[in-house]
């Protein structure tokens, strides 16, 4: 039980890989809010477990400050702070009109902002008990090199990245540290989304063929699964990880390792 | 004429990247000196000065900068490639390739920068396999990368008066890409497919190259030192995963 005692907020929290991290986080003993715009999130099914919802649309600053006030009224402290909410579109930059760029940017990166900026006061009181608090944000793969067709999403990952290393640079003389995960690609609704959307660029291919193809790029051989994310969002949410700070955490499978995969 | 009066000496210079980068030099103004394995090339203009040199001879090496003029502008370009994985890879492999593009870099750098003058500019021809890795050029990738540490210490050790920074080529167009795509089950579907991982729809030339080498080497590059400056016509920029093309 690597969390015993400590509270966390997971926004995106019932969808693809937040669900992965709460469920994580609760077998691991600490209390855990999953934030998101519904109890369902992005999975068609929800099963209950054990999380508390909370209501939160990550791009309106009073329902991140009513968030923090619950949590506060609840438990007084946030040890661990998530930033998974997150959205893609896929789309040249041509193709973006300037509302869906704006929906990414505020979603992706404001709602990452506004989340931790109202989570602040709340994570101070947690490590002022001697042990760190743990920001963890959505960074991507996709910030560090390009998929076709992604460009708001790129930018928006890139920004996250940015940040994360000025929220570390900043609080962390508060006992705060701040993280990025960055993702390649895991098994979620949102890359089920890509593989039938515009983004594919299927080639008459089978979404099956597709698949198989993607995994064969990988050096693992497969992608990810939200469990493989929740993995390294638990270490570094916990106390093992009290050195690690300002850090961008890449988790691809190797993805990102190697060139291009000439057909040679 | 970016390299009017300046000493130029580039290593590997007798055909590809190399080669044009001597041509570029030259064309700049610049007095050139280049070697390679073997006799004088055919066509080398004849104001270009050849030295039959091994640059994993350390002594060989110590000997010609030593009868050399001050030298403003070293290029360490001569690099040798092996396609295979560590457990393929022999002894005779890692003499090879480390032999050339470690030791060598390292012998050529360490008997020319004291005969370095103060503003001089050592450029390196790293590779964007010192970054990302390439399937089975196991020795050849970390090579590289030894390379790119290299660049980055003599910029720490001997700044302010030496410059050094490195190029890292992505697919160039010279006779080892056509040699390998030969190899191919389809060399047509091969090249087309390598193209089109490429958002420059090209692969570069030996003067992509030697363009960056010229500003490097040039006082317009005052104060870059240090760093890596991929060519790749935006490969590396790109995911290895495209979808759009399996």
């Amino acid at each position: 039980m690597m969390l015993k005692g400590k509270t966390a907020l997971v926004t995106g929290g019932r969808g693809g890989i937040g669900r992965a991290i709460v469920s994580r986080f609760l077998r691991e003993g600490a209390r855990v809010y999953a934030a998101d715009l519904t109890p369902e999130g992005s999975l068609a099914s929800h099963d209950e477990d054990g999380s508390v919802f909370v209501k939160l649309d990550v791009t309106k600053e009073d329902d991140a400050i009513a968030a923090m006030d619950e949590v506060s009224n609840a438990s007084g402290k946030l040890d661990i702070l998530v930033n998974a909410a997150g959205i893609e579109i896929e789309k040249t930059i041509e193709q973006t009109t300037l509302e869906e760029w704006n929906r990414s940017f505020a979603v992706n990166v404001t709602g990452t902002f506004l989340t931790s900026k109202h989570a602040l006061p709340l994570m101070r009181i947690a490590s002022s008990s001697g042990t760190s608090a743990s920001i963890i944000n959505f960074g991507s793969y996709d910030g560090f090199i390009a998929d076709p067709g992604l460009a708001a999403y790129c930018a928006t990952k890139g920004a996250v990245h940015a940040l994360t290393r000025a929220m570390a640079c900043d609080h962390g003389p508060e006992g705060i540290r701040v993280n990025a995960i960055c993702p390649g690609y895991v098994d979620t609704p949102m890359l089920q989304s890509f593989f039938t959307g515009d983004g594919s660029g299927g080639d008459g291919k089978t979404i099956d063929q597709l698949q198989k193809a993607v995994r064969d790029v990988h050096p693992m051989r497969t992608y990810g699964t939200p469990e493989d994310i929740a993995n390294l969002v638990n270490w570094l949410a916990s106390d093992e990880a009290r050195y690690a700070s300002g850090q961008l955490w890449v988790l691809d499978g190797g993805l990102s390792a190697q060139v291009q995969q000439m057909k040679l | 004429m970016r390299l009017v009066g300046k000493n130029a000496f580039v290593t590997g210079g007798r055909q590809g990247i190399g080669r044009g980068i001597v041509d570029a030099f030259v064309s700049e103004g610049a007095a050139v000196t280049t070697c390679g394995r073997g006799p004088r090339p055919e066509g080398l203009s004849s104001n270009i000065v050849w030295h039959s040199l091994d640059v994993t001879d350390a002594v060989a090496v110590q000997k010609l900068a030593s009868n050399m003029k001050t030298t403003d502008i070293l290029v360490n370009n001569a690099g040798v490639q092996v396609e295979k994985t560590v457990t393929d890879s022999s002894d005779a492999d890692w003499d090879a390739v480390i032999g050339v593009n470690c030791r060598g870099v390292f012998n050529v750098c360490r008997a020319f920068i004291p005969r370095m003058l103060s503003g001089g500019s050592i450029v390196n021809i790293g590779s964007i396999s010192g970054n990302v890795a390439d399937p089975s050029m196991a020795l050849y990738n970390a090579s590289k990368a030894f390379v790119h540490g290299l660049t980055r210490s003599i910029a720490v050790d001997h700044g302010p008066d030496i410059r050094c920074n490195a190029i890292c080529p992505g697919w160039i167009e010279t006779g080892m890409l056509d040699a390998g795509f030969d190899l191919a089950t389809d060399p047509a579907v091969a090249r087309s497919d390598a193209l089109a991982r490429h958002p420059s729809r090209r692969f570069g030339t030996p003067e992509d190259i030697a363009n960056m080498s010229v500003w490097l080497a040039s006082d317009e590059a005052g104060f870059a030192t240090g760093q890596l400056f991929t060519i790749d016509g935006g490969m590396t920029a790109a995911s290895p995963l495209n979808p759009g093309l399996f």
